[in-house]
């Protein structure tokens, strides 16, 4: 008797929690796992909106995909995407907030790096738009300041993509944040028996502070990788995927196969394909994430 | 004492430099960090011609108001024949100075008639809002000339819209100006006496410098969507403040629905289950979260289409349905570190599990909602492209979708699109001051790009 009602609280007790769970979960599986699985399902077949889901065809838009130039040329501007990016921008907020724990007045200097948060790609996008312009903008003025050649920029197919990270360099933001609470997380008992050994300046910087951030910083890197590879709205804002081309990333590659090309069999495909490589890429950042803390 | 003393020496030698250089490299990141702002403020600052001027000027020029007396004591004719008149001489007049004495920097005319010593007419306009009349309203697309300024009824429609005060017997609130300034006179004369004649005469005008017009430009801005769109009655209605409302509604959606959903996964994760079904439970929320939006817009696409979720609140609303596998994580971590003395104690006198959650989980809860609601609102007050995809009617647009949409609009000017940006960015930034030491609370105890 006495061990009957026990099961009964028990088994109740197992499956409430799952009860209230139930909703969030069928909402999670329905608006984002899903999805996927109708992209991997769309992507064998010629599908036609209209009659669903069209004709079978296996593998082959995954096939004519990779044979065509332009699907290998939006991976390499992604990598190049990346590759400008770290050159240009990832090291900037880790600069400043190194320089900013050395001075006083913390607070208020940190309010101001996180303006750059709070523009949004729209509005940074309209200014910079107006800034390369190349008859009233400012970037041409200062290329002929140095007596240089002004330059179409944004219509430019071999400077698009730098005009694009570029905006990037003025720092700040959130990034500025994490590495400040980082090097202040560092124990005070480090910093002192350094600077006891003398160990002081330019040198504590790059042979305390730096190695004690370098997880944050790792972090900050496999991000940044996989935000490169999902890039989609600045490149779409300032240059619509052009000049020929040339901006175009994975993800405007994906909105033009279905919205202009109307090719949603070869625009799952390449959803796919970009997921499998988002996917592989978190896993070596879980990997490294746990090899890092034990 | 003594060892205190060596240490501050060699401090003071090694640290010089850096010191120095951290000034240095803190003081450009500053400027650089306002630099787009200033150049945002100076370019809505000028005028549509001023804008186009190479090299470009750091500081706008300072605006000009001008006054002019018409005197129409000669006018033969009826009241409503002298209104027309009056009407007419006015959008000339205005539309005159705008166009030929374009780079005098014009902000504000102030057109009086006056008749047999009375005020009886007095229109006040500003500059931009001819400019925008001129882009998309009544002249959208003509050349100011008087045949086309005053062709069958636009003259009448122009100066209902700018607004007017009219008595025959003369006006109380208004009294014309008799001062005459030869310089300017000769100015407007070239207006007027060739290409916009007026049927009064011109008795007196003067200019004056008032820089506050030039702050007042960014009232005119904010009526810029009011012209574009103009058959969408929503925004004919409500202008600017459309988009603002479909902002506040769909964070703020976001920001209940993420701390509602996300508050009771991760108490149920963390209080109500075994360390291996809480396991599963949070790889499922989070293994969501990896998901890149990019790979699934295209089925979303679809399936929000099939269900009729287009083109409505719905289609905007839905994606936020689902509880973000992070903030779940951040819920249970935090819930994780109450005391289970608590809970034990009210499940002894019998207490629900709702009664756990709502009495002993919310009200212990404040930092984190506050942060989980800050986060929401720094990761969707970027959101763009989804929103950009779902909605085609103009009243359903966020303010970046609108901003997207009027900036790729071949006649917005630069000054106005400038303008507007600042107008949406300035109350986030003033907000975000207000309450910065949460939101650096909030990034920093996150750890997450937002």
């Amino acid at each position: 008797m006495k061990n009957k009602l026990g099961h009964g609280y028990f088994l109740r007790q197992k499956i409430t929690p799952w009860l209230i769970l139930l909703i969030p979960m069928i909402f999670t599986l329905w608006l984002k796992y899903y999805p996927i699985l109708k992209a991997v399902y769309i992507s064998f077949f010629n599908y036609d909106p209209i009659q669903q889901p069209g004709e079978f065809v296996g593998f082959e838009n995954y096939i004519t995909m990779f044979q065509t130039e332009y699907y290998w040329q939006a991976w390499k501007n992604s990598f190049i995407f990346l590759f400008l990016q770290l050159a240009m921008t990832f090291f900037i907020p880790i600069i400043q907030a190194l320089t900013l724990n050395e001075l006083k007045r913390k607070n208020a200097i940190s309010t101001m790096y996180l303006l750059p948060t709070l523009i949004p790609t729209t509005i940074n996008v309209i200014i910079w738009r107006w800034v390369w312009h190349p008859d009233y903008g400012v970037a041409n003025q200062i290329v002929k300041l140095f007596g240089g050649e002004p330059q179409a920029w944004l219509s430019d197919p071999e400077l698009v993509k730098f005009c694009i990270v570029f905006p990037g360099v003025i720092g700040g933001g959130i990034a500025v944040l994490l590495y400040l609470s980082a090097i202040q997380g560092i124990s005070p008992d480090i910093m002192e028996s350094a600077s006891l050994d003398g160990c002081t300046g330019w040198k504590r910087l790059w042979y305390i502070t730096l190695p004690n951030i370098r997880f944050v910083i790792f972090i900050q890197l496999i991000m940044s990788v996989s935000t490169a590879m999902q890039m989609l709205d600045a490149p779409y804002m300032f240059a619509a995927g052009g000049p020929s081309g040339a901006s175009t990333t994975q993800g405007i590659y994906i909105y033009n196969a279905f919205n202009r090309d109307y090719n949603y069999g070869r625009g799952s495909a390449a959803s796919v394909i970009l997921m499998l490589v988002v996917l592989v890429m978190t896993a070596v950042q879980m990997h490294f994430e746990n090899a890092e803390r034990e | 004492m003594k060892k205190e003393k060596s240490q501050k020496v060699r401090l003071s030698r090694g640290d010089l430099s850096l010191k120095i250089a951290s000034v240095i490299i803190t003081v450009v990141s500053m400027l650089l960090i306002l630099f787009p702002f200033v150049l945002t403020i100076s370019n809505a600052m000028k005028d549509n011609i001023k804008i186009y001027d190479v090299p470009p000027k750091l500081l706008p020029d300072p605006a000009h108001s001008l006054s002019m007396t018409v005197d129409y004591s000669n006018f033969k004719g009826s009241e409503s024949e002298l209104e027309t008149a009056l009407q007419n001489d006015m959008v000339s007049a205005m539309f005159g100075i705008y166009t030929k004495l374009d780079r005098e920097s014009i902000f504000e005319i102030k057109f009086y008639g006056v008749q047999n010593g009375k005020t009886i007419f007095y229109s006040r306009v500003h500059q931009i809002e001819l400019q925008m009349e001129k882009d998309y309203g009544i002249y959208e697309g003509t050349v100011l000339k008087p045949q086309t300024l005053l062709y069958k009824d636009r003259a009448q429609r122009v100066s209902n819209i700018i607004g007017y005060d009219f008595n025959v017997e003369g006006l109380t609130s208004h009294t014309a100006p008799e001062i005459l300034q030869t310089e300017t006179m000769e100015k407007l004369d070239t207006v007027f006496a060739k290409k916009f004649p007026l049927t009064g005469e011109l008795t007196a005008c003067k200019t004056t410098k008032n820089n506050m017009l030039l702050l007042e430009s960014f009232v005119h801005y904010m009526k810029l969507p009011q012209y574009m769109y103009s058959s969408n009655p929503t925004i004919a209605r409500y202008g600017f403040m459309a988009f603002v409302g479909n902002t506040i509604l769909v964070i703020g959606f976001a920001m209940i629905s993420q701390v509602l959903l996300c508050s009771i996964c991760g108490f149920v994760i963390s209080r109500l289950m075994n360390p291996r079904a809480a396991r599963f439970a949070l790889l499922f929320f989070l293994g969501a979260m990896m998901i890149p939006f990019v790979s699934i817009m295209l089925p979303q696409l679809i399936m929000y289409r099939e269900m009729g979720a287009y083109n409505n609140y719905a289609a905007l609303l839905l994606p936020f349905l689902y509880p973000y596998g992070f903030y779940v994580y951040l819920f249970k971590g935090f819930f994780d570190r109450i005391p289970g003395s608590y809970f034990e104690a009210a499940r002894l006198d019998g207490a629900s599990n709702f009664f756990l959650y709502t009495r002993i989980c919310m009200p212990l809860s404040k930092p984190i909602i506050s942060m989980i609601a800050l986060q929401t609102f720094l990761g969707n007050w970027n959101d763009f492209f989804w929103a950009w995809m779902v909605t085609e009617r103009q009243d359903l647009w966020t303010l970046n979708v609108a901003l997207y949409n009027i900036s790729n609009n071949v006649s917005t000017k630069q000054n106005a699109l400038m303008g507007i940006s600042l107008v949406t960015v300035l109350p986030v930034i003033i907000v975000a001051l207000i309450f910065s030491k949460q939101l650096k609370a909030s990034i920093m105890s996150s750890g997450v790009k937002g």
